[in-house]
């Protein structure tokens, strides 16, 4: 198992030399040195997803969108970052204020842990880790947490019901998700991210979308259910402008509220890149991503890029489209059909796998 | 059975009218232009803030001072009091020495354009009116004395209905 922290302790190795006393160094140093670097590549993509967003939804509702800060706008997440920091920062009175701080940081830091194991094409990964699919799972359902935090914490009604609506969200659209992703492991037979895109192709009868009729299913019950979990429209409930003014971030301001931002839009990303990754292959190229010259490497994130991107596109298409769903059918289109249906794709992917001995549909071209 | 049938309907509809409804923003996201006008600083070569105005919008009030025959009727008629007409008699010839519209006061209502005999007050289309200092906008249409123009028979003002003359727009 390959990873920018593997190839970076190595590096260091080669050239300090290996000693007991630097030891720790360089393994601090190997995993702190890609995080930082995913830590501005996240924010940055996030931001560039508020412009994007905002371009799209202009595109659709025939207008222009940001214009003025740089050509064609692209400098606007820029600016409104700054305004963000500039701002002044609020804590309501009676907020219960240790939580009230820590809060945005729990669901900022939630989402960047998910990005820590997903593959960005090549060796470009930070941790391999072997339950890499089950750490992501695990670790974005953490966010409900902070989202309960700063909705308990704010001391007010419509913060409050925030939190409570994407508890209720989340950890039901945990499962659906959980579900879909488990039909892909079945095939794999691992957890680990680097693997699960290494078995698939170039090609698009390749990748796991396309293995078998209910992993198709499946990818878009993964979607569908990704969009409640990183609360976007039409499941945007626990921040329904409508019903409870911002939902769970309604008392923040400033910079905290620009952490709430952030990591929205970074779950945008993080879920597009799992789907990305998981069913359509990933920066698979047919090539060996570690002994391969740098240029396939970064052609590699480049194939990576472009598809967890559109799927991005998906998203945001997506939201400006559709209506919020109404509370009862959000739950019963989680409960009565997801759910069921998930659990059937996985099953029924299980028979598959015994009756046609772990081949695809496509399993003749394929090879 | 029953039960189960419109479950998969359930399933058939939602996938249904959401492919419509992506399919219908698909085409605004990509074919369909702007309709935006970036109104002050943007609106393209040549194209003027009046030029946005509709037709027959009711902006500041214009005096096409070759037309207009100093006969008061616009000053009587308004209901807030916003036009000063002062007229002077030398030599059996009228002078028009003061035409003052208040255009902070005018409420747009269009009877002074109404009664005008000789269309010479009408809306033009500037709406700009920003300015520091409100007595700038009360608007004084004539520096120094002119001539009132001599006043038609009712014929001939019905045929000559065309508005050439320069309008006296500020």
């Amino acid at each position: 198992m390959y990873s920018l922290a593997d190839i970076i302790y190595r590096r260091m190795t080669e050239t300090f030399g290996a000693s007991d006393f630097l030891e720790p160094l360089f393994t601090i140093v190997s995993y702190l040195l890609p995080c930082i670097a995913i830590l501005g590549i996240v924010s940055l993509i996030s931001g560039a997803l508020t412009l994007l967003e905002r371009k799209i939804s202009a595109d659709i509702q025939n207008r222009i969108g940001p214009n003025r800060v740089g050509p064609f706008g692209i400098f606007q997440f820029i600016v409104d970052g700054v305004k963000l920091l500039l701002k002044e920062d609020i804590i309501p009175d009676a907020a219960d204020k240790k939580l009230f701080r820590l809060a945005p940081y729990i669901v900022f830091s939630s989402t960047v842990l998910a990005v820590i194991v997903i593959p960005f094409g090549g060796p470009f990964i930070v941790a391999d880790l072997n339950i890499g699919l089950l750490f992501i799972v695990v670790v974005s359902s953490l966010v409900v947490v902070g989202f309960m935090m700063s909705g308990w914490a704010s001391n007010n009604k419509w913060a409050l019901l925030g939190g409570i609506r994407s508890a209720a969200q989340i950890i039901s659209y945990e499962i659906p998700v959980a579900l879909s992703l488990l039909t892909v492991a079945l095939i794999t037979g691992t957890f680990s991210m680097q693997e699960i895109v290494k078995q698939q192709g170039l090609y698009p009868w390749q990748w796991f979308i396309l293995h078998n009729p209910f992993t198709f299913i499946a990818f878009f019950i993964y979607f569908v259910s990704s969009l409640a979990e990183i609360n976007r429209l039409p499941f945007d409930f626990p921040e329904a402008e409508s019903e409870l003014v911002s939902g769970y971030n309604t008392e923040y301001s400033g910079m905290r509220f620009g952490f709430f931002f952030v990591a929205e839009f970074a779950n945008i990303f993080v879920s597009a890149a799992l789907a990305a990754a998981v069913f359509l292959g990933g920066g698979n190229i047919g090539i060996d991503p570690y002994n391969s010259p740098l240029g396939y490497k970064l052609l590699m994130a480049l194939v990576f890029f472009a598809k967890a991107l559109s799927l991005c596109l998906v998203t945001i298409w997506v939201r400006w489209t559709l209506p919020r769903l109404r509370i009862d059918h959000m739950m019963s289109l989680c409960w009565k059909y997801f759910i069921p249906i998930s659990v059937f794709c996985l099953v029924l992917t299980a028979a598959w796998l015994v009756a046609f001995k772990g081949n695809s549909v496509f399993w003749r071209i394929a090879g | 059975m029953k039960a189960a049938a419109q479950y998969f309907k359930n399933i058939w509809d939602a996938v249904s009218t959401t492919a419509a409804g992506m399919r219908i923003t698909m085409k605004y996201w990509l074919f369909e232009p702007s309709i935006t006008v970036e109104y002050p600083d943007r609106l393209g070569k040549g194209i003027k803030a009046e030029d946005l105005a509709a037709d027959r919008y009711r902006g500041f009030l214009g005096l096409n001072l070759s037309k207009c025959i100093g006969c008061l009727q616009c000053m009587r008629v308004c209901p807030i009091e916003c036009i000063k007409i002062t007229t002077e008699r030398l030599e059996n010839v009228r002078f028009i020495t003061r035409f003052d519209i208040d255009q902070s006061k005018c409420m747009y209502c269009g009877l002074c354009v109404e009664a005008c005999p000789a269309s010479a007050l009408v809306f033009t289309k500037r709406f700009e009116g920003a300015c520091y200092d409100i007595n700038e906008l009360c608007i004084r249409h004539i520096k120094e004395a002119v001539k009132a123009a001599a006043p038609k028979s009712k014929a001939e003002g019905q045929n000559s209905e065309n508005r050439t003359g320069r309008i006296n727009e500020y």
